[in-house]
């Protein structure tokens, strides 16, 4: 029991950090109809980014992340002009080979700036206590990650609610057309939503990074979060998180109960099953298509 | 396709001709002559670089019908190469088969696992699917890595026994030249020969529009397994060749990055034609061992930037020049080759 609760907490944790990678994920398809396989490298480049500032350059923790994180930014909102713009209305293979040419242009980068750094960790700031609930010993660490990943939740999902931009960024995703003939920059929106994606992505990377260390390794991680967020259904908010929570949760169950080799491999099983029986994820809208 | 001046097709048996003029024959002729005396003169480096592009062309024929003519989107397809390759790799060690026998059913055996992972094509198209055959490349690296490490040689890597055809045994690189670039040959003459019969239109028809298709009375459930069943088929003859060839074989020859090599060798090459392939892989083979020589060359130049500056360049030149083969000639080098050769097609009076 008490290893049940521990690995309950633990899989929470980790699927909502996955969830908040689906979430740019959801938010770039969202917007420009886009799957961006680079999701990954996006990830693992943002916590190498988060770790420069931090642990190389030895900055305060606070400015440090949010600097790295305004840069991430700023770059997310660039690659909308340049790669992605000329492939609208493109066919759909086109935009999956940018997407990962994207990626493998962003393992090379990586390999040429951090490879000596392989396997460093963040300068540990957080309080290592272990702190039991009902009688599991939990890390605190995960708990620190469990709240920063809900608070960030609710305030993207408060930002998209109440905000202009936010409420230009969902007209975007709902339709380009009409959504520009009522004066809303389309370009921009896109634009934003990659930027806050790019963000998001160096969050969950800086967590992921804190958690288990920064390696290449990470990029694998963030396709896991691809996953979570076609299990979860792409047109969803919610269904990223929740997804990220399946996914999680079902790792660590297969990682403590049955083997580590299995575990790799469970996301992709449980995707394909979901897949079969829901092509469009649990909370995804079924396309109709006409000929 | 517009043919030379002065030249008309007066019979059906003409229209379908592939090599149509004198001047094609002779160009094929030409080709295969100097292809077949290449080892005659080119070092053992050369002739394995010829080697592994052509083991790379037969994979991508495959794909090219899978993802060019069917329009179904892989990025597994080094995992179904695992396939073939280990496959063969076992039968020839356990059971002491002979290669031949090896080769066919290691790859009928590629073709049958990618029916499985195929059938979620039935469901889903796009990027859905590109996702599933992203699983498969997970799920099967992970069935040679994990339940039977005593078989497969489990992460580490697996030692394959050494060909031996009839009694000859191939040994050395130019041996292996010979019987890659019979088989490389043969494969792209199936490949053209499928593209080419009812089977091709048929893909096509499903690729430009599945919906179309199906109302035009093509049994998508039968054709898009098909298209999987052959383009994992041609995948797993490259791996049973590439086992072959390398004499050692790990799950790290057969990762996720090499199938988004292979989609980008197809990019650049063009999809949707036979050239497109040879192409892609010779560009993308120049293009990476250009990089090879160069990367040191700078890093001696420029010290501070760090040894692993070859690595990285190899990885960010292939991103660069996908992502400007995509933006300035999505149809590939095939289609530059097509508007050389009509640009020659009337010379000297082009008008």
């Amino acid at each position: 029991m008490i290893k049940f609760i521990q690995l309950l907490m633990t899989g929470v944790a980790v699927g909502l950090i996955y969830g908040l990678m689906a979430l740019g994920f959801v938010l770039i398809y969202k917007a420009s109809k886009i799957f961006n396989f680079a999701q990954g490298e996006m990830v693992m480049v943002g916590s190498f980014l988060a770790w420069t500032f931090v642990g190389l350059f030895h900055l305060p923790i606070l400015p440090g992340l949010l600097i790295a994180f305004l840069i991430a930014g700023v770059v997310g909102y660039f690659l909308e002009r340049f790669p992605f713009r000329p492939m609208i209305g493109q066919p759909i293979l086109a935009i999956i080979m940018m997407t990962l040419a994207l990626a493998v242009f962003m393992r090379g980068f990586a390999i040429l700036l951090w490879a000596e750094h392989i396997g460093i960790k963040f300068p540990s700031f957080i309080p290592e206590k272990t702190i039991y609930i009902l009688q599991a010993p939990i890390s605190s660490v995960i708990l620190w990650s469990l709240i920063l990943v809900l608070t960030l939740v609710v305030v993207l999902s408060l930002f998209f609610r109440y905000t202009r931009t936010g409420l230009h960024m969902r007209a975007a995703a709902e339709s380009h057309q009409l959504s520009q003939s009522m004066g809303i920059r389309v370009t921009k929106a896109i634009a934003q939503s990659w930027a806050i994606a790019a963000v998001v992505s160096a969050i969950g990377g800086f967590l992921l990074g804190y958690v288990r260390g920064i390696d290449f390794g990470l990029a694998e991680l963030g396709l896991i979060a691809i996953v979570a967020a076609l299990v979860g259904g792409l047109e969803s908010f919610n269904g990223a998180i929740l997804g990220g929570v399946i996914i999680g949760v079902a790792e660590t169950f297969t990682g403590g109960y049955i083997g580590r080799g299995l575990r790799e491999v469970v996301p992709f099983i449980v995707m394909v099953l979901v897949l079969f029986y829901k092509p469009y994820g649990l909370f995804g809208l079924e396309e109709i298509e006409r000929v | 396709m517009r043919l030379p001046s002065g030249t008309f097709n007066i019979s059906y048996i003409q229209d379908m001709m592939v090599f149509r003029t004198i001047h094609h024959r002779i160009g094929l002729a030409v080709f295969l002559i100097l292809l077949f005396l290449f080892p005659l003169f080119a070092t053992q480096y050369w002739q394995a670089i010829l080697n592994t592009i052509a083991v790379t062309v037969i994979a991508l024929q495959g794909l090219n019908i899978l993802a060019g003519y069917c329009g179904q989107i892989s990025i597994g397809h080094s995992a179904f190469m695992a396939v073939g390759a280990y496959g063969s790799a076992l039968l020839m060690k356990y059971l002491d088969l002979p290669f031949w026998p090896c080769l066919l059913l290691s790859s009928v055996g590629a073709g049958v696992v990618g029916i499985i992972f195929g059938l979620s094509s039935l469901k889903v198209k796009g990027f859905y699917l590109a996702i599933s055959t992203i699983a498969a490349q997970y799920i099967i690296t992970y069935m040679i890595k994990t339940p039977f490490p005593q078989v497969t040689g489990g992460p580490i890597s697996l030692h394959v026994p050494p060909v031996n055809l009839g009694g000859f045994v191939l040994e050395t690189e130019t041996h292996f030249y010979y019987l890659i670039m019979i088989i490389t040959i043969l494969m792209t003459f199936i490949s053209k020969s499928i593209t080419r019969s009812h089977i091709g239109r048929a893909f096509v028809a499903i690729r430009d529009n599945d919906i179309a298709a199906e109302a035009m009375g093509i049994n998508l459930y039968r054709y898009k397994l098909l298209a999987f069943f052959v383009g994992c088929f041609f995948a797993g003859i490259a791996g049973a060749i590439w086992a072959a060839y390398s004499k050692v074989i790990s799950p790290d020859d057969f990762t996720l990055m090499n199938s988004v090599w292979l989609m980008g060798m197809l990019i650049v090459g063009g999809l949707g034609g036979t050239l497109g392939p040879i192409f892609g892989a010779i560009f993308i083979k120049a293009l990476n061992e250009a990089c090879v020589i160069i990367g040191p060359i700078i890093t001696s130049l420029i010290p501070q930037i760090g040894a692993q500056f070859s690595a990285a360049l190899v990885e960010m030149a292939f991103g660069v020049t996908i992502v400007i083969f995509l933006i300035y000639e999505p149809r590939g080098l095939a289609h530059r080759w097509e508007i050389l050769k009509e640009s020659y097609r009337l010379w000297p009076f082009s008008y």
